[in-house]
């Protein structure tokens, strides 16, 4: 009898360890919606964009988005082959595969171990990586990462502004709509985003990557010096110069070093570059874009094409 | 005691064909097993080997490899449910494991571990009817003039397994010997000693196959001194059709073809063209992801009845007893037969 009994308590405790370690039977509670997004050729081409509802704590990634699109996998099953029909490829010197971002971030596991908390904006993209196999940082989610962070948590927003005047203000402003806590110095925890011409972001370490060119940063623009400052050049998928701007052209990028959280470059050729790409931070300007020049009033999405 | 997966000799239709015959009928099932992925295929195979292994008298070879079968699909399902985790039904959630991370358990998980289960299990039937009712002698004759070293390699891993078997039977006899006072043998130290012994036991076996002439090369058949080109090359052709005259193949060692040799060519070939025509036609239509999608289409349909119907290849229409007839041909069948005892 003694046997038993304790054979009961452990089994109790065991039970009891397993309810506290948040298992049980089912799929879990339901979650806020989720984000999905589907798009081809560096979200040129959209292919599918809803919000899914039935979320449960047991979902991930993968099984979002089995859900909802026709999926096959490889590598036992981690990772993306095909969305509904268009196949990952490699041949004739280039090479299109899906990546995806949750909340403007890339992932660094595969899907199916990519756990979902619910209210998160999750991007498949397909696309040819031979310019850029990393693209750490997008700001096709917005407003995602400021509003309910990334990787599961909720993070802080600094905006430093560096020369940006007016600028800053609005996008402390627009911030602040898109439901961001926008502190004044948050630590290394926080989402940075710097506001100023290139002239002054470029002593920034994570922002002068943008100078490495797309295979370091990600971001398919560079600016130019020039005699009277800087012009901003858009690079097309294959990382060469397809437009050159004007002056008063501005950049909305977001680029990220390592394992730190990322940071948003609102910048520009000029003041007036600065100011027309503060104006961009609205969901319609950025929607699944991996950054966005803009010039006179014309937005145009990088890389171009 | 005997391994059940050791041949026995029978005079059964499957013991009697030539080796390459039930080659190609057992390893046509084993060839479906391993190129279809649908559970009614994989399940009307395993039916169908359960079937042919009981028709050849492989019985408790059968129900030995199903017992090892089912206890590795078992574990199969039981790691695929914690390593993979994908599927639309999440039966429960584990938590956090050390090394694997977030653990779902999920109904596909555990449908595709089963189904990857009954692929083993039905690999190993095939196996396990293969070495009860296929004499490795014969095997080995059969594949002496193409390579004689293999031959002899695969002759001793084939021979290795039975002589392990009988030694461990005699280790355990020899435990039980000590008397009803001595501390129980478990299995670790039997199967340490077995292993420890293995490379003397190899090297005897080995020494054995070797005196009785495994390792040589087959004796050219030596021509008539008086036989001409014209005579001799019938007498050749007859030669090579019983397997030369060397020192095992020789007219001592004639083994005639069998009589159900070309039924169980027959059946393998027709289950194989009917697995690649199969796999054309969408037979093996299953997918465990994100749901589990078992086809039953006619053509997998098909495929399952033909090879449920080709486990009764084996089958042997028992012998009609021949009786002298002592009473005059006009009495009826009835009562033609001799009474019990009678005769």
């Amino acid at each position: 009898m003694r046997g038993l009994g304790a054979a009961v308590a452990i089994l109790l405790a065991c039970m009891a360890t397993v309810a506290a370690a948040g298992c049980g039977l089912g799929p879990g509670k339901g979650l806020e919606d989720v984000r999905l997004t589907v798009t081809r050729d560096y979200g040129s081409v959209p292919l599918l964009s809803h919000d899914v509802g039935d979320v449960t704590e047991s979902d991930t990634v993968m099984r979002v988005l089995e859900r909802n699109a026709d999926v096959s996998t490889r590598y036992g099953g981690g990772f993306v082959q095909a969305i509904d029909g268009l196949e990952a490829q490699e041949r004739f010197g280039s090479s299109r595969d899906w990546f995806f971002y949750v909340d403007g971030v890339e992932s660094t596991v595969g899907a199916a171990d990519y756990p979902l908390r619910g209210g998160e904006s999750v991007w498949w993209d397909y696309r040819d990586w031979g310019a850029a196999i990393s693209v750490p940082a997008v700001v096709g989610s917005w407003p995602q990462p400021f509003a309910g962070g990334y990787d599961g948590r909720r993070r802080p927003v600094t905006v430093e502004c560096r020369g940006g005047g007016a600028a800053c203000a609005t996008v402390r402003a627009r911030l602040r709509d898109a439901g961001a806590t926008v502190a004044a110095d948050a630590g290394t925890s926080a989402i940075r985003v710097l506001v100023g011409p290139w002239g002054r972001l470029r002593e920034d370490p994570a922002a002068a990557q943008v100078e490495g060119g797309p295979r370091r940063s990600g971001v398919f623009a560079e600016f130019r010096p020039t005699t009277h400052g800087y012009e901003l050049d858009g690079l097309g998928e294959d990382g060469e110069v397809a437009r050159s701007f004007g002056l008063g052209a501005g950049l909305v990028a977001a680029v990220r070093r390592g394992e730190a959280p990322p940071v948003w470059l609102v910048s520009g050729t000029d003041a007036a570059g600065v100011g027309a790409a503060a104006e961009l931070l609205d969901e319609t300007s950025l929607h699944a874009r991996y950054a966005v020049a803009v010039e006179a009033g014309g937005e145009e999405a990088l890389p171009i094409r | 005691m005997r391994s059940p997966f050791a041949y026995t000799p029978r005079r059964g239709p499957l013991q009697s064909a030539s080796p390459g015959a039930a080659v190609a009928y057992l390893g046509a099932f084993a060839v479906v097993a391993f190129a279809y992925s649908s559970p009614v295929v994989l399940l009307a195979a395993g039916v169908g080997l359960v079937i042919a292994g009981r028709l050849a008298g492989a019985g408790a070879a059968v129900r030995a490899a199903l017992r090892m079968g089912l206890t590795l699909a078992l574990l199969i399902v039981a790691v695929n449910a914690l390593v993979v985790d994908r599927g639309e039904t999440v039966l429960a959630r584990l938590g956090e494991w050390p090394l694997l991370g977030q653990i779902n358990v999920t109904a596909e998980a555990l449908a595709a571990g089963a189904a990857i289960g009954l692929r083993a299990a039905v690999v190993m039937v095939a196996f396990a009817v293969y070495s009860a009712c296929v004499d490795p002698d014969r095997v080995l004759r059969a594949l002496r003039p193409l390579a004689g070293r293999s031959a002899l390699t695969a002759t001793l891993v084939s021979r290795l397994v039975p002589v392990a078997a009988a030694d461990a039977a005699r280790l355990r006899d020899a435990a039980r010997l000590r008397g009803p006072g001595a501390a129980p043998v478990g299995r670790a130290p039997l199967a340490r000693r077995l292993l420890a012994g293995s490379l003397d036991r190899a090297v005897d076996v080995a020494a054995t196959l070797e005196l009785r002439g495994y390792s040589l090369a087959p004796r050219r058949p030596h021509p008539p001194a008086a036989a001409t080109f014209f005579r001799w090359k019938p007498m050749k052709k007859r030669c090579d059709r019983v397997g030369g005259w060397g020192r095992s193949g020789g007219r001592a060692g004639v083994r005639r073809r069998s009589r159900y040799d070309r039924r169980f060519y027959a059946v393998g070939a027709i289950l194989l063209a009917a697995a690649i025509a199969g796999k054309a036609l969408g037979a093996d239509a299953f997918s465990e992801y994100p749901t589990v999608a078992v086809g039953l289409g006619p053509a997998t349909l098909a495929l399952s009845a033909l090879l449920l119907l080709a486990g009764f290849a084996p089958f042997r229409r028992s012998p009609v007893p021949r009786v002298a007839h002592p009473t005059p041909r006009s009495q009826t069948a009835s009562n033609s037969l001799p009474a019990r005892g009678g005769i």
